[in-house]
């Protein structure tokens, strides 16, 4: 008998654990939320009504949005949180977050159908992977969809009829590498100008390049292709030419694995590394493993902090170029969604979703450095973001009925190194 | 109201049957205006489980498992879509890849069952092998497509909501009536059941213990192969890492639903099910309670070890072999 009280003990305790911290939970989640009972109300999706109609501003309904991101944690992502949790209050939103994985549709489509579950008016979405099975639970429960640091190129190549012409789908902000709009060649080659510039005396010379796997990010690729034609057009009449490598598949095309050491070998001359893949997560570590990272200069996407302690002058001088997209760039998919929530439109929104590049952060110098340390994507302060919480409000059609889709799509562009306050 | 001896006698089933009813009660006070849907959801993501869970009750009610199931179902789930592609996305195109996972399901699960026997191994062994063969072979097969996720260009799922839920509950009606009555009134169940209680014993009873080992392998095979497509109906689509977690979420669903690990007398049908709601029921209820969704999968850890502590039964020989 004694062992079968100590498994009912056993089996109590569970539920107390794991309604307390259901309760912690829900008195989290409630705040906010307690004011129109937004939910059901707008949710028919036919709730929008002309621009030309909305003359005077609404106030904003209580409502939840979800937030689907890549990984549960670091820099961007906390500094993403913490921009959004600022903004709370003022545009009347309720955050919840959950993380969804690169490889599993099935997993994903869980993960969405959880935070439909649990409540949300919409849902911003960093991956592109299950859509047209997730958009279908959004047109089935009445949830709007947005992407963000994502350019949903699976989607837009096949399935854009079912996901981008979705009524649910309102658009994406890609981290600045749509495959039909790249520049990022272009800005490394700027990058890679600018530091020889600045170092007359011992000017890169030799370059080698490294890329994510081009089923993952297309837009890498076609990037290295431009940043090899502009490396082309600047050798005919420059006085030093620069020679990069060709991209070796065995070598340089990391697939979200660290780069391998014999990449040192394949390219024993080259003077700086390209790197459109993250390089701070994928290439460093294996450039300070092989004590190359001393004499090897690294160009790259991505900034995961502790950066600083060897960027430009500082310390081993191995980053020369970082890349980051603003965090600010959420708003993007954010308004969007407020507005359809919010049953409005803006007069010149576009009858089907987009995917908009955003600009980048380019942090080419010590000076750019300073600047990004100022910026929320590295304070994680929502104080220093570009863009206030008042500022988003009136981007939204509802709060601010002048305010256009044109206008949200220069925001976009206007995230930049220059723009930081 | 109930005696000693009742509660010391069922108290597994007593366990298994009060976690459902309370996860029960708290998905329909919670999920509020969203109960249609949370229904949904829970019979989308319930059907896949279940369906397998039934086909495990075989292999886990002779104190077997098999970690490979995971692995298995993202390979077959890619092998559908790329048969049912290179055939013009037909019905035809449909069933012929649904036959061919099938006839590879259980050809695995005779592999299972035979070898290990023959190799004198623990049956998890040869599920590792499998386990490590079919993520290599997943990740070959999407390698050659040049792509993270592919689509199957047919169409295997109604388009409307309801007739696609009603689907499901038969297909899990089906796989349960059909698994109740082969482990009930089979002596497929008999001779598995024989096995986990005293595998020596059975043998000594003049019963082939090998051809029934592969037997309930390639039972458990077929149900596979069923919850793979019932997997593919819900996403449309597969990639390198479909099915990953399945079997942790299998043995999880097994354990809830009352199913001892050292398989035996005690096994039952109902453990499948009772197991799988149970799971996918606390999933839903966690996220309607307010539950942080990334503290779920730690919520659900506190309570699958609580339910291991209640269903301990040997003090030798609890995990399987």
């Amino acid at each position: 008998m004694k062992k079968v009280i100590k498994k009912f003990a056993a089996i109590l305790l569970a539920g107390v654990m794991t309604v307390s911290m259901a309760a912690c939970g829900s008195s989290e989640s409630n705040k906010g939320t307690g004011g129109t009972g937004t939910q059901t109300e707008n949710t028919t999706g036919t709730g929008t009504s002309d621009a030309a109609e909305n003359t005077k501003s609404v106030e904003g309904k209580d409502c939840t949005i979800g937030v689907a991101f890549y990984q549960d944690t670091g820099l961007a992502v906390d500094a993403t949180k913490a921009y959004l949790e600022s903004m709370s209050d003022t545009l009347k939103v309720t955050f919840k977050y959950t993380v969804l994985t690169q490889t599993d549709e099935a997993a994903n489509l869980t993960k969405i159908q959880e935070l439909i579950s649990s409540g949300v008016d919409g849902i911003i979405c960093t991956m592109d992977l299950g859509m047209t099975s997730i958009i279908q639970e959004c047109e089935a429960a009445n949830v709007y969809i947005g992407g963000y640091l994502c350019d949903y190129n699976t989607s837009y190549t096949s399935a854009f009829d079912q996901v981008f012409k979705s009524k649910y789908f309102v658009g994406t902000a890609s981290d600045g590498q749509n495959p039909d709009d790249v520049t990022i060649g272009t800005t490394m080659f700027n990058s890679l100008v600018e530091y020889n510039k600045r170092n007359t005396e011992a000017p890169i010379t030799h370059v080698s390049m490294a890329v994510f796997p081009v089923w993952a990010f297309p837009s890498q690729q076609a990037g290295a292709d431009q940043f090899v034609a502009a490396v082309e057009e600047y050798n005919k009449t420059a006085e030093t030419p620069i020679t990069v490598d060709p991209l070796d598949e065995e070598t340089d095309v990391l697939a979200f694995s660290p780069m391998n050491t014999t990449y040192f070998s394949k390219h024993a001359d080259t003077q700086a590394i390209i790197s459109f893949a993250a390089g701070s997560a994928f290439v460093y570590p294996t450039m300070v493993q092989a004590g190359v990272d001393k004499d090897i200069k690294l160009f790259t996407t991505g900034f995961d902090g502790g950066e600083e302690a060897n960027f430009g002058t500082a310390g081993t001088g191995t980053y020369q170029q970082n890349m980051v997209t603003a965090v600010e760039s959420i708003n993007y998919p954010l308004v969007l969604l407020l507005n359809k929530i919010n049953g409005v439109t803006f007069s010149d929104q576009p009858e089907v979703a987009e995917r908009i590049s955003s600009s980048q952060i380019v942090i080419n110098s010590d000076e750019d450095l300073a600047k990004f340390q100022k910026s929320v994507y590295y304070t994680k302060a929502a104080t220093d973001a570009i863009y206030s919480p008042e500022d988003v409000l009136n981007m939204t059609a509802y709060a601010n009925p002048s305010a256009t889709y044109a206008n949200l799509r220069d925001m976009l562009a206007a995230l930049t190194i220059d723009d930081i306050k | 109201m109930f005696s000693t001896g009742f509660l010391k006698k069922h108290v597994y089933d007593l366990a298994a049957y009060a976690g459902l009813i309370a996860t029960f009660i708290l998905f329909l006070v919670f999920s509020g205006d969203k109960l249609t849907y949370n229904m949904t959801t829970v019979i989308q993501a319930g059907a896949v489980y279940a369906v397998i869970a039934l086909g495990a009750v075989f292999v886990y009610s002779m104190g077997y498992m098999d970690v490979s199931v995971g692995q298995q179902v993202g390979v077959y789930a890619i092998l559908i879509i790329l048969i049912t592609n290179r055939m013009g996305g037909t019905l035809a195109g449909v069933i012929i890849s649904f036959l061919v996972i099938l006839a590879i399901a259980m050809v695995c699960g005779a592999f299972n069952g035979a070898v290990a026997v023959w190799l004198k191994l623990p049956s998890i062994v040869t599920s590792l092998f499998l386990m490590f063969f079919f993520t290599g072979a997943q990740l070959l097969l999407m390698e050659s497509t040049g792509t993270n996720s592919i689509s199957i260009q047919a169409t295997i799922k109604p388009a409307d909501r309801n007739t696609y839920n009603l689907v499901l509950v038969a297909a899990i009606v089906i796989v349960t009536l059909a698994v109740t009555y082969f482990f009930r009134f089979s002596k497929l169940g008999k001779y598995t059941k024989g096995i986990g209680a005293n595998e020596i014993a059975t043998a000594q009873s003049g019963i082939n213990t090998l051809k029934w080992k592969v037997v309930a392998y390639m039972a458990f095979g077929i149900c596979v192969a069923i919850g793979t497509f019932i997997m593919l109906m819900r996403t449309g689509s597969a990639g390198k890492g479909t099915g990953s977690g399945y079997a942790m979420d299998i043995m999880i669903c097994l354990i809830l639903g009352g199913m001892p690990l050292s398989g035996g007398m005690k096994s039952k049908v109902s453990s499948a099910l009772i197991g799988t709601f149970t799971y996918v029921l606390l999933s839903n209820d966690l996220a309607t309670m307010g539950v942080s969704l990334n503290m779920i999968n730690f919520v659900k850890a506190v309570i699958f070890i609580g339910i291991i502590f209640v269903t301990c039964r040997k003090k030798d020989n609890v995990l399987p072999r």
